[in-house]
């Protein structure tokens, strides 16, 4: 396209042919247009801000589950418990050094504590997520891959029953939750006013993003990943290891949701089905912009932000899950494999 | 380098190998001809640790590698162009080639291996920020055994380079390869087309119903009155 | 052990009770278990009123299992929502029952009957769902019908004036009684009606062609078998038997919240009792089901200090059994029917 529109002005037969080829996204971006300046007219910047937020959530959440069906070809259903790890080490990590530190007094000290309990939260999902790659997944891919994306699915349906209820059973159901990460005074930003946890968490999200985005695109190991999301065969035949860049994938996977839900902590709160919410709209951008498409899962994030934030500006709070369930069902019968049409290996299979 | 001893292979209940043997000295082109479904690709796809073999052994340097993955026996200095090609469709041909290399530790020696292809195969060079997935057939043919190639493999295992070629590529393709064998490197071909390849290696071994029926100095084959009916269609 | 004799007696009196049997889908075995659980409740300690409610809880389960594995265990496409589909039912029969003005509708029918409107409820958006689903395969229908199960529960908790949301409504009981033991009764008598149904139906043509488009559709498709018709008749009546077990939920325990009955965790809940029993026996789930829920209820009372270890319990089979021995339960008994069978010829 790129040629054609520098070699000469587009036509409007081509520009029409283009908009049937590419229709789903087309309507997509076009709705997703409308919806932004509804938002922005009826909420303002506080709800524009709002989903920056949940957006670079949702797609930070996606983009782990887009890279561990493009790799591994497992449609991650736990996906959420990785979230719920997160909220809970930083809280666990946080409110002693908090503690401390405010008892000690230094001002520097205090605004560390949130940072460190983000980053205490991101290795603790590495680390988890190479367990549970060790213990769960080898196992059954070294047994057998027949009717491997069914089986892998169910396998995360019984991890994440393991996980909450081990949760409840060693921490108990009760929330555990913080008022605020950072005790100063919200920003003003275009008359409205917005906390500073909320502008941390955006630039969490985004940073996250985007060194994964760089270490997929730009390093050895990254493209070793996408290899073997394109060609498993191939990747071995260069010698890339598929144990473990099965694991490190996993393993990323992981550590980015335990780092969202660690950064939304004083959203969110820690309790053990917190992950519910976080997993649901994450299938819903994946579901969106089709499965194992990472690229598409961090467009489609602020996507299906927008379409929560309009919902609960228009028909209101209580339908906040509902609309959006009902567009993704729209989308499964229209587009099953997304608006980008991805054609990753195993969507059509069993 | 490499000897299969009494080679039993085949995918779960299906056997495709019986027993084969063959050796395979240091800087020797040999090719492995036979018709189609005889076990040809099976034998190379064992050799490269993809299909586990039933029984017998493989032997590379005099170390067994029969029950090594795919990723060390790529590493142990063998490489396998598969008749799939298996090349990574959403890449370019420049990071295709620098994944081939993905195993070499020094990026001096990748970068110097590569400014070797593209001298070999000035094509690639034109199309090195093309994704693999759109050439056309030909092209990702070179692309694949240039990939192959990238990690400076002690023996090359190739799977019907010619197949879906035109004449000209084909005669492109094996000259690389015996450019390849000059310097050196050992090849193991698998091909359809008989009579180009009795002509440029050394030594072939003909697999018929997963045995080997018979093998020879390349020339004396050509000669030979089964291979001349069977293959050469004279 | 009987079922070798059999074979040579065809014909007499006994013959043709087992190959009646056969047919509605009981081994000798089989019935003689079932017989003795439906005398169970009249002898101690299983008449104490608590041991009756985990029978009760048992069969529940164990019909669910069955209603589930219809439709996993043979098209092989995991409805995500049937415990959404069960609420559904639970909630219309509920709600066709109520007698409290409180709320917007009032009828006050009885709930013998709405209990069958709960049902064809239920099965009217599995017919929906059913259609939904037939472009899509594997992965993608699990996913499908876990949104679904998604919007209906939002659904049901926004729909405050019929439902009362997340505050939960309360339905009539069956029968105003202290005792648990008809209750038993009546979920043990649904429980061998939908086994019996669905063990018809999969023993039928039907069930061949069921099997065919669970291994393959296309295949089914090129042998002639029109996929459309099965998967949606497939889904109809699982979802039919889940409203109808929903109903019998609604008018047992007499209350009803959007998060303890249509939530995923309980489709999961099932799924695990399927999957441990052993997919496409239809069977399987139902001897899973007693023992488990009496050892977790067992678990339940005694560690009251340690909630969610029976659900921990439950996860870890489910997967050790998924990773292991997917065959489950039902492939484990056959297993060793065959090595039993294979023995007593030795010795002949």
């Amino acid at each position: 396209m790129t040629n054609e529109t520098s070699a000469a002005p587009m036509t409007t037969v081509n520009f029409m042919t283009w908009v049937k080829d590419n229709l789903p996204v087309v309507v997509v971006s076009v709705f997703s247009i409308i919806l932004f300046v509804l938002v922005g007219l009826k909420g303002g910047a506080p709800q524009v801000f709002n989903v920056l937020v949940t957006g670079g959530m949702w797609a930070l959440l996606a983009t782990g589950l887009a890279l561990v069906f493009g790799v591994m070809n497992i449609p991650h259903f736990a996906h959420g418990e990785s979230f719920m790890v997160g909220a809970y080490v930083a809280y666990f990590t946080f409110t002693p050094i908090n503690k401390f530190f405010l008892t000690t007094g230094s001002k520097f000290l205090i605004y560390s504590g949130p940072i460190l309990a983000i980053i205490a939260a991101g290795l603790a999902g590495c680390v988890l997520g190479i367990i549970i790659e060790r213990i769960i997944f080898a196992p059954l891919r070294h047994r057998t891959k027949e009717g491997w994306v069914m089986n892998a699915f169910l396998l995360t349906v019984g991890l994440s029953f393991i996980l909450v209820n081990g949760t409840t059973l060693t921490l108990g159901p009760n929330f555990r939750g913080i008022p605020r990460y950072f005790d100063v005074p919200s920003l003003e930003f275009m008359g409205a006013f917005i906390a500073v946890d909320r502008i941390v968490a955006t630039v969490i999200a985004l940073i996250t993003i985007g060194s994964l985005w760089f270490f997929l695109r730009q390093t050895k190991t990254g493209r070793a990943i996408r290899a073997v999301s394109q060609d498993e065969t191939g990747a071995q035949l260069v010698g890339i290891d598929l144990d473990f860049i099965q694991t490190l994938t996993f393993s990323l996977a992981t550590g980015t949701a335990a780092i969202s839900g660690a950064s939304l902590l004083f959203m969110f709160q820690a309790y053990p089905t917190v992950g519910l919410t976080p997993l649901y709209f994450a299938w819903y951008v994946v579901m969106l912009v089709g499965l194992g498409n990472v690229a598409g899962a961090i467009v489609g994030g602020f996507i299906v932000a927008l379409l929560q934030s309009a919902t609960q500006l228009f028909i209101g709070l209580s339908w906040q899950s509902v609309v959006p369930t009902v567009v993704m069902i729209l989308v499964l019968i229209l587009a099953p494999s997304g608006i980008f049409g991805s054609e990753v290996k195993g969507v059509q299979e069993q | 380098m490499l000897e299969l001893k009494k080679l039993d292979s085949g995918y779960d209940f299906l056997q495709v190998l019986w027993d084969v043997s063959l050796t395979v000295e240091d800087g020797e082109f040999i090719a492995l001809i036979g018709p189609n479904g005889s076990g040809k690709s099976t034998t190379l796809r064992t050799i490269a640790g993809l299909i586990k073999p039933m029984s017998g052994d493989i032997l590379f340097n005099g170390e067994s590698i029969k029950n090594k993955p795919p990723h060390i026996i790529s590493r142990m200095g063998i490489s396998y162009v598969s008749e799939a090609l298996n090349l990574f469709t959403d890449m370019s041909v420049q990071e295709n080639l620098m994944l081939g290399a993905y195993a070499v530790k020094e990026k001096e020696t990748q970068l110097n291996t590569l400014d070797y292809i593209y001298e070999l195969f000035p094509r690639l060079k034109e199309r090195k920020d093309q994704l693999a997935g759109t050439m056309s057939g030909g092209e990702r043919k070179m692309l694949a055994i240039a990939r192959g190639m990238m990690s400076n493999p002690t023996l090359m295992l190739v799977d019907e380079p010619s197949l879906g070629l035109q004449p000209n590529l084909t005669y492109d393709v094996f000259a690389a390869l015996l450019k390849l064998v000059k310097q050196g490197v050992t090849i193991l071909l698998v091909e359809q087309n008989v009579n180009a390849t009795l002509d440029i290696t050394d030594r072939a071994y003909i697999l018929e119903q997963g045995k080997i029926v018979m093998s020879g100095l390349s020339r004396d084959m050509k000669a030979n009155e089964h291979v001349r009916n069977a293959y050469l269609g004279i | 052990m009987n079922s070798t004799a059999t074979y040579e007696e065809k014909g007499t009196a006994w013959g043709k009770f087992v190959s009646f049997l056969n047919k509605i889908g009981f081994s000798p075995l089989g019935f003689f278990l079932l017989i003795i659980l439906a005398l169970l409740p009249n002898f101690y300690p299983f008449s104490e009123e608590y041991i009756v409610r985990w029978l009760i809880m048992g069969a529940f389960l164990a019909a669910q299992a069955v209603a589930f594995d219809f439709t996993a265990g043979y098209i092989n496409i995991v409805n995500f929502g049937f415990a959404a589909l069960l609420g559904l039912g639970a909630y219309t029969s509920g709600i066709f029952a109520n007698t409290t003005p409180f709320l917007l509708f009032a009828p006050g029918l009885n709930p013998w009957l709405t209990i069958w409107l709960g049902a064809i409820m239920a099965g009217l958006v599995g017919f929906v769902l059913g259609i939904l689903t037939l472009r899509l395969r594997g992965i993608f229908a699990a996913v499908m019908a876990w949104f679904v199960g998604i919007a209906l529960m939002g659904l049901v908790n926004n729909l405050t004036e019929l439902t009362r949301g997340p505050l939960g409504m309360n339905p009539v009981k069956f029968i105003e009684t202290p005792n648990n033991l008809p209750y038993f009764y009546i979920i043990l008598a649904m429980m061998v009606m939908i086994y019996v149904v669905l063990k018809l139906v999969v023993g039928s043509n039907i069930g061949l062609a069921f099997k065919a488009i669970g291994q393959n559709p296309d295949a089914a498709r090129a042998s002639g078998i029109n996929p459309t018709k099965y998967l949606v008749f497939n889904f109809t009546l699982s979802a039919f038997f889940a409203g109808l077990l929903g109903g019998f939920y609604a008018h047992f325990f007499g209350s009803l919240t959007p998060s303890t009955l249509m939530h995923t965790s309980k489709t999961v809940e099932v799924l695990a009792i399927a999957y441990i029993g052993g997919r496409g026996s239809l069977w399987g789930g139902v001897t899973i089901a007693f023992p488990f829920v009496f050892f977790i209820e067992f678990l339940r009372s005694n560690l009251s200090s340690l909630p969610g270890l029976h659900l921990v319990i439950y996860g870890v089979l489910m997967v050790t059994i998924m990773i292991y021995y997917p065959a489950g339960f039902s492939g484990f008994y056959f297993w060793t029917v065959a090595k039993v069978k294979t023995l007593i010829k030795k010795n002949k």
